[in-house]
């Protein structure tokens, strides 16, 4: 059994000539070969390393203190900074999610219980199942065809969680954030889905292997720009980013549906926003940027895909986060009406861009 | 459980959460007074709080650190109370502001509470208002403390049991019932030490029900008819003039309630004393003896009351307005008086 499970993890492993002098030495060794042949399994390697959990988790890091650092700089503040001084303050973030992780997690009279200690953690379900699907290179988890249309199938759960704590939470503002939630729902999902199928007609396919193939010269972004413009909307729709942020709006409703969330729950379900926008950033390279196709360096072999993913999607979201600290907010009414009509039209006009391009190229 | 709880708090993992603590310190911000605005310099550019881990926060469930700014009142107690229990559990309190520490230049409020009798405080910060550097040093010294202390609960709650099963249906409450007829009390009796006051309350009891209120003062209670004859007893015992003339409007008893407070001028001993000699008049016929010629003074007072109350004064020779405007309503200071509605125009 677990002889056969050896041979399968040790014929489909991660190719790294910078480190494979020093894999070989550890595949001598019995019972550390197995782990290490597991952890390089590409499957594996592709949803826990890179560009899976464990990535994630230094993006996490990353991206609440260049945030914080960048907020501040544009109010000619500092920022985080005394918490390690030789780094910048870099690693602020995980200061406070120590700090939520070891503080009291209270749960209220009035809240449902169950639901609302469950709900953050089923909430993580439709976010981690897109990674699986999201190829990088030759470092995949499943193989698909249709990867671009599941992932954004997945991507249209989150949202349901996310009203089902705000339900949970049986709480004033958490009921007017869950109301403030579905209704940005509706209006960014179908502009989004259409700019995504313009994509997918213009590649001919969901495949996200021919997407980045077909951008081999031009990339998405030039071919079909409305389309482009349309994804970065309603990307920011859908993390409730600043433009946008009406679901959570701390001023009037005080974190809308996390409001009575607390210790390392809150920790959960603050990060949701940040993975769910990690996710379509994937999505947004792969089908706009020419995913993980870069400049290639030979002592990386298999490792290059999945860095240059990385990168542009850690260089996409760094720019969107200029966006937070720049703009107010909508009103609801007016993040919708703009949304039915201006987005939706815009949406078409890429849709038809989209066919037209697939048509000629 | 607990001991897994308590190996989570503490143990061998307290290093860590104490410096997990100690640079994420959350403050809600509790503005009751001008520390609000130094609060917001010292999180403005130029200081900049944000540099040793400490972000603005509005929502208590998030927080871990509350800073009082200000004078707490009765009111404001309870607040302070409710979004300290809101908090979860490793939480701390800085009190700014001399207001805070012992009450500033509220010091002999009757309604000031205390920061530190309603939640344990960490760290006072004096100064009115306290510099921002002031305030950044408060939240360093918590964070120095938190470094040296030992990582426990700042807090520990009796043990309480679950609730199993359904909850029960809580319907919303009823209408809040308000009391028809709150009783209006003119003078209530106190024990005092206060040899004169009982002599003069012996011979004043001949009169009405005359009772000491405190020290010095006394309330006589007669009836209308009976107002001027006790006045005449009063003048005759040596007091000369009435300092005020008052009206009580009681609708709900269908009653005034005219109050004469007269004192001494000429006689030594008397010179403190104040007599409350006050009677109750029906609110249909608001009629009562004048007593402008027996003290002179009482006559501007009456006739002010005469127009506020519109209560008629018999024997005072003053008819007409006195202190209103000539097309200012009939008794304006009656509880059903009615302020005329504003017009908007265009509304």
């Amino acid at each position: 059994m677990i002889s056969t499970l050896f041979e399968i993890f040790k014929s489909n492993m991660v190719q790294i000539p910078l480190i494979q002098p020093i894999i070989d030495y550890l595949m001598q060794i019995p019972l550390i070969n197995f782990i290490v042949a597991l952890i390089l399994w590409r499957p594996f390697f592709a949803v826990v390393i890179i560009p899976g959990l464990t990535v994630l988790l230094l993006y996490l890091l990353y991206i609440v203190w260049f945030e914080r650092k960048l907020t501040a700089r544009v109010q000619w503040r500092v920022g985080p900074l005394e918490v390690a001084r030789p780094i910048r303050g870099a690693i602020q973030a995980l200061a406070d999610g120590l700090r939520y992780f070891f503080q009291e997690a209270i749960v209220h009279k009035e809240a449902h219980r169950p639901y609302f200690v469950q709900l953050p953690i089923l909430a993580f379900i439709p976010i981690l199942l897109p990674i699986a699907f999201i190829p990088a290179g030759n470092v995949v988890g499943i193989k698909s065809p249709y990867a671009v249309q599941l992932v954004v199938a997945f991507l249209a759960l989150i949202p349901i969680t996310i009203i089902a704590i705000g339900w949970a939470s049986n709480n004033r503002f958490a009921f007017i954030g869950s109301v403030r939630e579905a209704l940005i729902y509706v209006s960014y999902e179908i502009p989004f889905i259409i700019a995504v199928s313009s994509m997918i007609y213009l590649y001919g396919s969901g495949d996200p292997y021919v997407a980045v193939e077909k951008q081999s010269i031009v990339p998405g972004a030039i071919m079909n720009p409305i389309a482009f413009l349309v994804f970065i909307i309603a990307m920011l729709m859908a993390t409730s980013r600043l433009p946008f942020e009406i679901p959570e709006a701390d001023q009037e409703i005080a974190f809308g549906p996390f409001v009575e969330y607390s210790g390392m729950l809150f920790g959960l379900v603050m990060v949701l926003a940040y993975e769910k926008l990690y996710v379509m950033a994937l999505l947004f390279v792969i089908l706009f940027l020419g995913g993980w196709s870069g400049f290639y360096c030979e002592l990386l072999g298999d490792l290059n895909a999945p860095l240059w993913l990385f990168i542009k999607t850690i260089i996409v979201i760094s720019i969107l986060a200029i966006v937070r600290s720049m703009y107010a907010r909508y009103r609801i009414d007016q993040a919708v009406r703009y949304s039915f009509s201006w987005l939706i039209a815009l949406s078409i006009v890429a849709l038809v861009i989209g066919i037209a391009v697939g048509w000629i190229v | 459980m607990e001991e897994f709880t308590k190996f989570v708090r503490g143990g061998i993992l307290g290093p860590i959460k104490k410096w997990g603590t100690k640079w994420s310190l959350w403050p809600v911000h509790l503005v009751t007074a001008c520390c609000g605005a130094e609060l917001a310099h010292a999180f403005a550019c130029g200081y900049d709080g944000e540099r040793i881990g400490a972000l603005n926060y509005g929502i208590a469930r998030q927080t871990n650190l509350i800073i009082v700014e200000g004078a707490i009142t009765r009111k404001m107690a309870r607040v302070l109370r409710i979004t300290w229990e809101q908090m979860p559990d490793p939480k701390f309190v800085i009190v700014m502001g001399a207001c805070g520490l012992n009450g500033g230049i509220f010091w002999n409020g009757y309604n000031l509470v205390k920061p530190s009798e309603v939640v344990p405080v960490e760290f006072f910060i004096p100064g009115c208002p306290p510099t921002p550097e002031a305030l950044l040093r408060g939240i360093r010294q918590l964070q120095i403390k938190l470094d040296k202390g030992v990582a426990e609960n700042s807090v520990s709650f009796s043990e309480v049991k679950a609730e199993k099963g359904k909850k029960p249906r809580i319907l919303p409450r009823g209408v809040k019932k308000v009391s028809l007829a709150p009783c209006i009390v003119i003078a209530r009796e106190k024990e005092v030490e206060w040899e004169l006051g009982k002599n003069l309350c012996e011979k004043l009891k001949v009169l009405g029900r005359a009772v000491i209120t405190a020290r010095n003062r006394i309330a006589l209670k007669v009836d209308p008819d009976k107002l001027r004859s006790s006045a005449m007893k009063l003048r005759d015992l040596g007091f000369d003039h009435v300092k005020s003339v008052n009206v009580v409007d009681a609708p709900n008893e269908g009653k005034f309630i005219v109050e004469y407070w007269i004192s001494s001028y000429s006689v030594k001993e008397l010179m403190p004393v104040l007599i409350n000699l006050h009677s109750e008049i029906s609110r249909r016929e608001p009629k009562i003896s004048s007593l402008s010629d027996i003290f002179p003074s009482a006559d501007y007072l009456e006739r002010e009351m005469q127009d506020l109350f519109g209560v008629e004064f018999v024997g005072n020779p003053w008819k007409g307005r006195f202190l209103l405007a000539p097309d200012a309503p009939e008794a304006p200071l009656r509880k059903d008086f009615k302020l005329q509605e504003e017009v908007y125009v265009g509304d």
